[in-house]
């Protein structure tokens, strides 16, 4: 069982296939919270690998963070937020759902292509694993521009946000933990601030669609 | 020889144990709703009493519909005798690969649509037509899942898949073979009929699919269109267990004792299989019909990606 990592890489990608079939609240938020918990399970198995290795706990404490701030706290926020808006489910999308999911698999296609040029095409070893975050980066991405609800941007930099740590896990075996510290801190601000400007926005005006934003203009 | 013995083997186990599958199902999810449920063995009752009994024929039905039944359980046996169930006995020579295996069942599923169509009963007709979409969009992602195994192995051959993915350590903790069990799930309960697609316990005229296509069919031709439908079933289960779970290189000794021993195994995986997909029906609603696409575009995209992993990983 020497292949976990590659597993758990295609494992946390299939979470965010998941997302993308999703139209309900309720489930974009669980598979997040599904999906950090993939990732805290990655850095956990790094963290005690590095500590036997070298005696440095840092990657275990950077899980534990993920474990605190990403599977518990920000989820909660958000049903917490959420729970006072009157749709639970999504309606109109710019495309229909078999098509999102399909152009998400063109992404994986060309995050293929691209890292191939990008490290070592030449020798013929591609990273599957940092393939697998590079799309999950892409993805994210696009499920922000794919969703009309508020809801959709904010899930959207969450999983953006996951897929550049656990790329930029795979990639070095773990950032320094000053620089994972201060992600951290911006993400929660981040949320916080969004959450509060959902909510107010859904005050004022009865609906979180972003199309409405026009309205504001005077 | 040899080749004698693995067909009659493989024959009997198909038809001796896809109702047994059912009757699995059944039970579990009587057991989730604390009922005790119907003993394990009725859907075996059920078609004894059903070959006994008359056979109605409606009067402005064509000779189709008497043909159709046969049609339907000939294809799912053939279908069944190229997915070895027990790979010690190997079949000799060329015993169709995956495309003839996919182009078999359709064709069984062909002629069941036909036959919905033939008596003219509106409920025929509206079975038929759905299933003919459920049909279209799970195709491609059959082909591409089991394609993908193919690759994996480097044959197309399924008897070749199953004795290649022996030689592998784990197959399950492959990426491909993990993405291989995740879209072959979503295909079997597309294509069996189970809840999110198709609720097989129900006669509700908004919802049934392939309770439709044979509501016109009775006695005997009911018992073959059931018959055919469960093995069909346990085509599907065998080739998700026997590739992704094989145990047979854990037998050690040979003889008629390793083929029994290997029976035993595959009892197991096809009744914890049973179990899992009981499991995934209790917790699902059924979809709405236009919901179904999003299903297969999903199961599609599993494969794709077990596809390209292997192309990252392997090559």
């Amino acid at each position: 069982m020497d292949n976990y990592n590659q597993v758990l890489s295609v494992l946390i990608l299939l979470t965010s296939f998941m997302l993308m079939a999703n139209k309900r609240i309720k489930s974009y938020i669980g598979t997040f919270r599904l999906q950090s918990a993939l990732i805290a399970l990655t850095a956990g198995i790094m963290g005690i690998r590095a500590a036997m290795a070298e005696g440095s706990i840092d990657v275990l404490v950077v899980s534990i963070i993920i474990i605190a701030l990403k599977v518990i706290y920000i989820p909660n926020l958000l049903h917490k937020t959420f729970s006072g808006v009157e749709y639970k489910v999504e309606k109109d999308f710019f495309l229909n759902i078999p098509l999102l999911i399909l152009i998400c698999c063109g992404l994986v296609v060309f995050s293929y292509f691209s890292v191939s040029r990008v490290a070592g095409g030449s020798d013929g070893i591609m990273n599957a694993e940092v393939v697998n975050s590079i799309s999950l980066v892409l993805i994210g991405l696009f499920f922000m521009i794919s969703r009309r609800k508020a809801i959709g941007q904010i899930v959207g930099f969450l999983v953006i946000e996951n897929g550049i740590f656990i790329t930029a896990m795979f990639s070095t075996n773990g950032m320094p933990f000053i620089v994972d510290i201060g992600v951290f801190i911006d993400i929660i601000t981040a949320v916080l601030i969004m959450g509060i400007i959902v909510f107010k926005i859904n005050e004022k005006f009865d609906s979180i669609d972003i199309n409405k934003l026009k309205n504001l203009r005077g | 020889m040899n080749s004698l013995t693995y067909n009659i083997l493989q024959l009997t186990v198909m038809i001796l144990v896809a109702p047994l599958i059912n009757g699995i199902i059944r039970k579990v999810k009587a057991f989730t709703q604390k009922r005790k449920g119907a003993p394990l063995l009725q859907m075996y009752f059920d078609l004894f009493k059903l070959i006994k009994k008359n056979t109605v024929v409606s009067e402005t039905s064509s000779w189709i519909f008497k043909a159709a039944p046969y049609v339907v359980i000939t294809t799912a046996l053939g279908a069944g005798l190229m997915v070895p169930s027990v790979t010690l006995v190997a079949p000799s020579g060329f015993m169709g690969d995956i495309i003839l295996l996919v182009y078999l069942l359709a064709l069984g599923r062909f002629f069941m649509m036909l036959a919905g169509l033939d008596t003219g009963s509106t409920f025929g007709g509206m079975g038929s037509s759905r299933e003919a979409m459920i049909s279209a969009l799970m195709e491609p992602s059959i082909l591409i899942t089991l394609f993908t195994a193919g690759l994996a192995a480097g044959t197309t051959s399924i008897g070749g898949i199953m004795t290649k993915v022996k030689e592998m350590p784990a197959p399950l903790t492959q990426p491909v073979f993990i993405m291989f069990f995740l879209a072959t799930l979503i295909i079997i309960i597309a294509e069996t009929s189970r809840i999110p697609v198709d609720d097989p316990s129900t006669h509700l005229e908004l919802t049934m699919v392939h309770e439709a296509m044979i509501l016109e069919y009775s006695g005997r031709h009911l018992a073959m269109m059931e018959l055919g439908a469960s093995v069909k079933q346990l085509v599907f289960i065998t080739l998700l267990v026997n590739i992704c779970l094989p145990l047979d290189q854990l037998i050690t000794i040979s003889g008629i004792g390793a083929i029994v021993l290997s029976l035993l195994l595959y009892l197991v995986k096809v009744s914890a299989a049973a179990v899992l997909i009981a499991i995934i029906e209790v917790n699902t609603v059924k979809f709405r019909f236009f919901s179904v696409p999003n299903l297969a575009a999903l199961s599609f995209i599993l494969a794709f990606i077990g596809f390209l992993e292997y192309f990252v990983l392997w090559r």
